[in-house]
């Protein structure tokens, strides 16, 4: 019935919400879904038409039923399209704040054609060969990377996607995992190759940990 | 110094105290208040985030300068001021992060009306505005767009749930009573009421505890 | 109720639905019965899903006329989570029923249906049921936080018979249960 395809979508969402990664973009139930609002809209268009826009509900209460429960789905499968789609914007502002360039991500698994990646943004792609984002999303998150990039920007001092952790050490001691490059710190320049250790002022290599390339030992 | 401390000292010495302290009291207090209220509370007016602003940038010039000198005595209060200027930058991201995602959460309720758009500081007015019209896009490349026009609105409050949500102001808080008062609080099966003395800790519903802090009787913990 | 809420949209949709009286003949919609081609006959039940079946029941027919409440498209029954059966057996004890068996959104859809029904025994069984197993969730919550075995073996078996509002308050009293450790050993090394 009506509404039967929105509430697969929420499933997907729902499990979304319980996955490290973000699984590949229902482009097909959310295209079936949008259609089923316009099945029924045309529906409603249809069932009023004889009344040239004189309908009264309390004469023809069986139309008037119907007309609701079109109504109803309509309502019903925007919700679900809606809560979906906000779902996965959510999981995609979250990387953006943790740094990932989303887009590249994306688009790199195809190409090394990995399902799972295995680090920390995780992006599975299903069906090889497309994104697991919508080209909607793909816009989206470079719209939102901007809007992030000029709210950060008013405050230079603070850098707002730092560590929500409690700063406990200026100092700390860390194992590269990936080769990250040479990166500029106050007491020169450090190149950071793998499975060697540094120790290092946290502020300087923060976003190295966030990423993946640096591992901090305790 | 204990956090404690710091929290605890109210109004009779308040004068004696230094701004900068006076600072660092309001900074960590709002931002302890705004990471255990379920609502954004205001932003302050009063300045306090641009003196902070510019203690920042005064600290990171001196440790600038500070770090070409070899000499271990100030290599020592170099990492101390470090240290501290760290844990002050954690302060203020803390804080503003915990609005941001109060903000982004509620965004659509934060911008309904001009007294609850008047708690956001004027960059986070034009973030969520930005953001807001950036989602509503996305919806309307997505799927929106071949919708019916009735039904595209993001806002409708009609049927028997409202497009806008808004944060639960019954979630429950901690409050510290800053003097004695009466402490009234709304229950499922009874209300309950109780005087309470200064010092107190008490949880209850913020929406019943939301008037003692506004009216500085009693602050979040 | 939040408009995006996944577990709130997921509650409306259950898989065990709401039965529905006609309370009168509708030509178009007897897809709803599964028989497209025939008219929806008046006093047909059938199972709808919470979110058509509520306002159905709540819109009247005859707006004119707002004194009828009575005359509303469909009457509303307890869906069989909310019956006799499983209220007895909550009575006898509440935590030897696997909620999840009968709701996913167990308190989700109660919380609903007891806005539409009054049912004062209902909910003081649903309160009761819900107070008695929050103690035995904190209780499983601490113990797999001190074993470390958090969703293998019986905590696995306990998990699997908790609802939707039971699993999250599994994970923050685990979770504060976890916190609380850390922090005592924190306190204890400095």
């Amino acid at each position: 019935m009506y509404g039967d395809l929105g509430n697969k979508l929420v499933q997907h969402a729902k499990r979304t919400q319980n996955l490290s990664h973000l699984p590949p973009y229902q482009t097909e139930l959310v295209r079936a879904v949008t259609r089923e609002v316009r099945d029924l809209d045309k529906d409603v268009a249809d069932l009023l038409e004889p009344f040239q826009g004189s309908f009264n509900p309390a004469n023809d209460q069986a139309t008037a039923c119907t007309l609701l429960v079109n109504h109803l789905s309509m309502r019903r499968n925007k919700r679900c399209l809606l809560a979906y789609h906000r779902t996965r914007a959510d999981r995609l502002e979250e990387l953006v704040w943790k740094g990932y360039d989303v887009v590249d991500l994306a688009g790199q698994q195809v190409r090394d054609g990995q399902g799972g990646f295995n680090g920390p943004p995780g992006m599975a792609t299903g069906n090889g060969g497309t994104s697991s984002l919508s080209p909607q999303e793909e816009d989206y998150v470079r719209q939102y990377s901007d809007l992030l990039a000029a709210y950060k920007g008013q405050w230079t001092d603070i850098d707002l996607t730092g560590s929500l952790e409690p700063p406990r050490d200026l100092f700390i001691d860390v194992r590269v995992l990936k080769d990250a490059g040479e990166i500029q710190t106050e007491y020169g320049a450090i190149t950071l190759t793998k499975n060697s250790q540094f120790y290092v002022r946290q502020g300087d290599v923060e976003r190295l940990i966030a990423q993946g390339y640096l591992q901090k030992l305790s | 110094m204990d956090i404690d401390d710091i929290l605890r000292e109210v109004d009779p010495t308040f004068d004696s105290i230094p701004e900068d302290t006076r600072d660092l009291q309001a900074l960590t207090r709002a931002w302890v208040a705004e990471r255990s209220s379920p609502e954004l509370l205001d932003w302050p007016i009063d300045g306090l985030f641009e003196r902070i602003n510019e203690r920042i940038k005064q600290q990171i010039e001196k440790i600038e300068e500070m770090t070409g000198d070899m000499d271990p005595k100030t290599n020592f209060a170099l990492i101390v001021i470090q240290t501290e200027l760290e844990r002050y930058k954690y302060l203020v991201r803390s804080y503003l992060r915990a609005r941001i995602a109060k903000i982004d959460k509620h965004t659509l309720h934060y911008l309904s009306n001009p007294v609850i758009r008047a708690r956001l500081s004027p960059p986070e007015l034009a973030y969520a505005t930005r953001h807001q019209a950036l989602l509503h896009n996305h919806y309307l490349s997505s799927f929106l767009s071949s919708f019916p026009a009735p039904l595209q609105n993001l806002n409708d409050t009609a049927g028997n749930i409202s497009m806008i949500d808004a944060p639960d102001l019954d979630t429950a808080v901690f409050i510290r009573l800053l003097g004695d008062t009466r402490v009234e609080g709304r229950g499922t099966d009874e209300d309950g009421a109780m005087d309470g003395k200064n010092g107190d800790i008490v949880i209850l519903r913020w929406s019943d505890a939301k008037k003692l802090v506004d009216t500085g009787v009693a602050e979040i913990v | 109720m939040s408009y995006y809420d996944i577990d709130a949209i997921l509650t409306d949709a259950e898989q065990k639905k709401v039965p529905c009286k006609f309370e009168l003949d509708v030509p178009e919609l007897g897809y709803l019965d599964n028989n497209p081609s025939q008219p929806l006959k008046a006093g047909t039940s059938i199972g709808l899903p919470l979110w058509l079946a509520e306002p159905l029941a709540l819109t009247s027919r005859s707006p004119n006329n707002p004194e009828d409440s009575s005359s509303s498209f469909v009457t509303l029954d307890l869906p069989p989570s909310l019956s006799n059966e499983v209220m007895s057996a909550l009575k006898a004890d509440p935590r030897a029923v696997p909620l999840r068996d009968q709701s996913h959104n167990f308190y989700g859809l109660g919380t609903r249906m007891l806005d539409v029904f009054e049912e004062a025994e209902i909910c003081a069984i649903l309160r009761r049921t819900f107070v008695t197993r929050a103690a035995d969730i904190a209780l499983h919550a601490r113990k797999a936080g001190a074993t470390e075995d958090m969703g293998v073996g019986a905590g696995e078996e306990f998990l699997r018979g908790l609802e939707e509002w039971e699993r999250k308050l599994f994970r923050k009293a685990h979770e504060g249960a976890k916190g609380t450790k850390e922090w005592m050993e924190r306190v204890k090394k400095y």
